[in-house]
């Protein structure tokens, strides 16, 4: 394909025609190759991140060998969730678990903390965030408590890790961020659940949740789009992105628990259309309201979303939607996929698994360690 | 790192990467969705079991009930004719609602998890007293004119500080009420709301609970569910109810850290604990170690547990007293580790006994 002069406004304009991944394709070739090598392409990857727990209950960054072979801890002083790599450094980036009010800096080949950075007074974050392709910012989500608005807070990794700005998001609870193949446009997936420090994880607005899957416009904070799930009360929670700009979104239903119908699995698709995904009845009851990752694979037309709850993870078709497999896994956690079609899957009971293109899991190792929710 | 050598995978167990066709493995599949995965190992003599707690936390939820309606009754009473009798069968209603709300506490799933339940019942942690703060705040006097009642409406859709038994206790025992009369209308108005709040979120749990019914019987998930609320109460009992104020855990001692530390009601409201397990729990339990040939466990269960409600009955104080006297902090010593016995004897031999596993992120919620 020959490239196209594309501005950045152009290439929005373009997201908002639904042609991202012309917008992608248009990208100066060494930013495009980047954020693909960064976002999807792990076939080279030989190490993995996730936070952990010990079976004392002490906290960690793990790093795990994609043969799950190898693997090395270093601790962090509370209980993680999510994380990300900087590109073109030996950086992970490992943030504390909500409502945490820090962020951990590491160097994984050293095995070194290297910064430590706090959500600053009145904020704290939701545990997940992204770096734009060239490795100098750093987004994040986070709460401004006094008014619970989302927000995206933007550090400059270069001049260590200072804060920037802060887009606001005109929504509550954003929870996990990725960035587009565009490398231009973050996706993020807004909870809508409003919770305050002072009373711990308590939900303070079921009645009244606006959750939804954004994307925005890296640079200007701008919302691209905003699509909301079904039903108030579906926590937009998780996503992954794939190679064309597709989205999988993962949901935590918030109502009674027995009202086991509602979707879980939500997609916008490359074209910017957005489908929630049915699942066949006995497999969707058994979910119990519940997902916790996603993972999209580049390398087969399909996305893994894990379901502890269900002791499950669940295969679908990327494209369509359509169940894949569905494999029983005790207390599933994080997903990645492995670069060769298939994913490696975490569990709280310690276990890493592999997952084929097929469907079939494969224990790959079993280590004293509760794995959180999410592999970097 | 994103440098490091390539590697293929190698998994341990290749024979598990099955050769069989996919159209092989697509049947069984099917089979295989109908139930939950921890529903597999289990069997159908969980059913029965279910239905023995369902019945029994049933019976628990109805008391609950019924206790609130009479407490929001007492409240009623004692702001018609506030008197020393009906100011003493007050305080002895809230504390009798606040047993019962204690005892179906091991139920942390189902109804009571909708519109965040338990912490309108309890808001608790408290550890930044905001019970006491947005109390003070409800009960300010205006600077000009008369106070407006406050109505159980206002309360209904306040935060979950003002909504509980704490927020009562501090209506019936705070120092600061020393200096007020709680049968003034705004202090008598706050008290009719909140146990009016009470009485209604009670009514609507154990109706919810009797159609919750049909889906907690059906859903095999819930054997596991139910075991784990009963092994949560008893961590909480151990860790944060005893060990943290007494100072157990590796910080001093601070009586601030005990609930219900305003009317020292807290060694009270562990007993009511301790027998919701032996209510709403212990029958269940042991139908399902019964059909795995686990008699011997419920025995020493039962055994343990009514040992430990002797002693927490056996307590004249709770913990804030308890602390300032030799004596009682040494009885309190001796429930502490009554609890940690019945804990060790569910969370580790009958948990590994029936192979229930606790999710560190099936419990995560995040």
């Amino acid at each position: 394909m020959h490239r196209l002069p594309c501005t950045d406004q152009q290439r929005r304009r373009l997201l908002k025609l639904g042609l991202g991944s012309l917008a992608a394709a248009s990208m100066p070739l060494p930013l495009r190759a980047m954020a693909s090598r960064y976002e999807g392409n792990t076939a080279q990857r030989r190490w993995f991140f996730s936070a952990v727990d010990n079976l004392d209950g002490q906290h960690f960054l793990a790093g795990l060998s994609r043969d799950a072979s190898e693997h090395f801890l270093l601790p962090v002083p509370e209980r993680c969730h999510g994380g990300c790599l900087r590109p073109g450094h030996t950086q992970a980036v490992l943030f504390a678990r909500r409502p945490g009010t820090r962020l951990h800096v590491i160097d994984p080949r050293r095995r070194q903390p290297l910064h430590e950075i706090e959500a600053g007074d009145g904020h704290h974050f939701y545990g997940h965030g992204v770096f734009e392709p060239s490795g100098r910012r750093l987004y994040v989500t986070a709460n401004r408590i006094d008014d619970a608005m989302g927000l995206i807070r933007v550090y400059d990794a270069e001049h260590g890790y200072r804060l920037e700005e802060d887009f606001e998001l005109a929504g509550i609870g954003p929870h996990e961020v990725a960035l587009m193949p565009d490398g231009e446009t973050l996706a993020v997936a807004l909870g809508g659940i409003k919770t305050h420090p002072d009373m711990g994880r308590i939900k303070l607005n079921l009645e009244d949740m606006d959750p939804a899957l954004l994307l925005i416009d890296r640079r200007s904070g701008e919302v691209i789009e905003r699509h909301r799930p079904s039903h108030h009360q579906l926590s937009c929670r998780h996503l992954d992105i794939g190679p064309e700009g597709e989205v999988i979104a993962g949901y935590q239903f918030q109502g009674p628990e027995w009202e086991t119908d509602h979707p879980l699995i939500a997609r916008r698709a490359a074209d910017g259309k957005f489908t929630e995904t049915d699942l066949p009845e006995s497999l969707q009851t058994s979910l119990a309201s519940y997902t916790a990752s996603v993972a999209i694979s580049h390398h087969a037309p399909s996305a893994l979303i894990t379901a502890p709850r269900a002791g499950r993870v669940v295969m679908i078709n990327r494209h369509s939607g359509e169940l894949m497999a569905s494999p029983a896994l005790d207390d599933a956690a994080g997903a990645r996929c492995d670069g060769q079609g298939g994913y490696l899957v975490t569990s709280g009971t310690g276990r890493v698994s592999h997952l084929d293109m097929k469907g079939q899991l494969t224990t790959l190792n079993e280590l004293p360690l509760r794995w959180d929710n999410h592999l970097t | 790192m994103s440098a490091g050598s390539h590697s293929e995978l190698k998994p341990l167990t290749p024979w598990l990467f099955s050769s069989k066709p996919m159209a092989l493995t697509l049947l069984p599949l099917a089979l295989v969705l109908s139930l939950p995965a921890s529903a597999q190992a289990e069997s159908t003599d969980d059913a029965a079991a279910r239905q023995r707690w369902h019945t029994d936390l049933g019976t628990l939820y109805a008391a609950l009930a019924t206790s609130t309606d009479e407490l929001k009754q007492a409240a009623s009473d004692y702001c018609a004719a506030p008197d020393e009798d009906s100011r003493n069968h007050l305080d002895a209603q809230w504390l009798q609602a606040y047993q019962d709300w204690q005892a179906i506490r091991l139920v942390d799933f189902g109804p009571i998890e909708v519109d965040s339940r338990a912490w309108q019942m309890q808001f608790w942690p408290d550890r930044k007293n905001l019970v006491g703060t947005r109390m003070a705040s409800r009960l300010l006097q205006p600077t000009d004119g008369q106070p407006q009642p406050i109505t159980q409406s206002d309360i209904d859709n306040a935060g979950v500080a003002e909504q509980g038994f704490p927020a009562l206790e501090y209506l019936l025992y705070d120092e600061a009420m020393d200096e007020r009369q709680l049968s003034d209308p705004l202090p008598c108005s706050l008290l009719q709301s909140i146990s009016g709040h009470l009485a209604d979120t009670s009514a609507a749990l154990a109706t919810d609970w009797t159609d919750f019914g049909d889906h907690y019987l059906a859903t095999d998930s819930y054997t596991t569910a139910t075991l784990h609320g009963a092994m949560q109460l008893l961590d909480s009992l151990e860790d944060k109810r005893l060990g943290e104020p007494l100072g157990m855990m590796g910080s001093p001692a601070n009586h601030y850290l005990a609930e219900a530390w305003r009317s020292d009601a807290s060694v009270a409201l562990i007993a009511g604990s301790l027998h919701g397990l032996q209510q709403g729990f212990a029958p269940g339990l042991r139908q399902i170690l019964e059909s795995h040939q686990q008699d011997e466990l419920a025995d020493a269960f039962e055994t343990q547990l009514s040992d430990t409600i002797d002693q927490a009955e056996s307590l004249q104080s709770g913990i804030a007293t308890g602390l300032e006297d030799d004596q009682a902090l040494a009885q309190l010593t001796t429930l502490y580790i009554e609890v940690a016995q019945l804990r060790e004897l569910l969370n580790q031999q009958i948990a590994v006994a029936l192979g229930v596993v606790r999710g560190f992120n099936s419990s995560d919620g995040d």
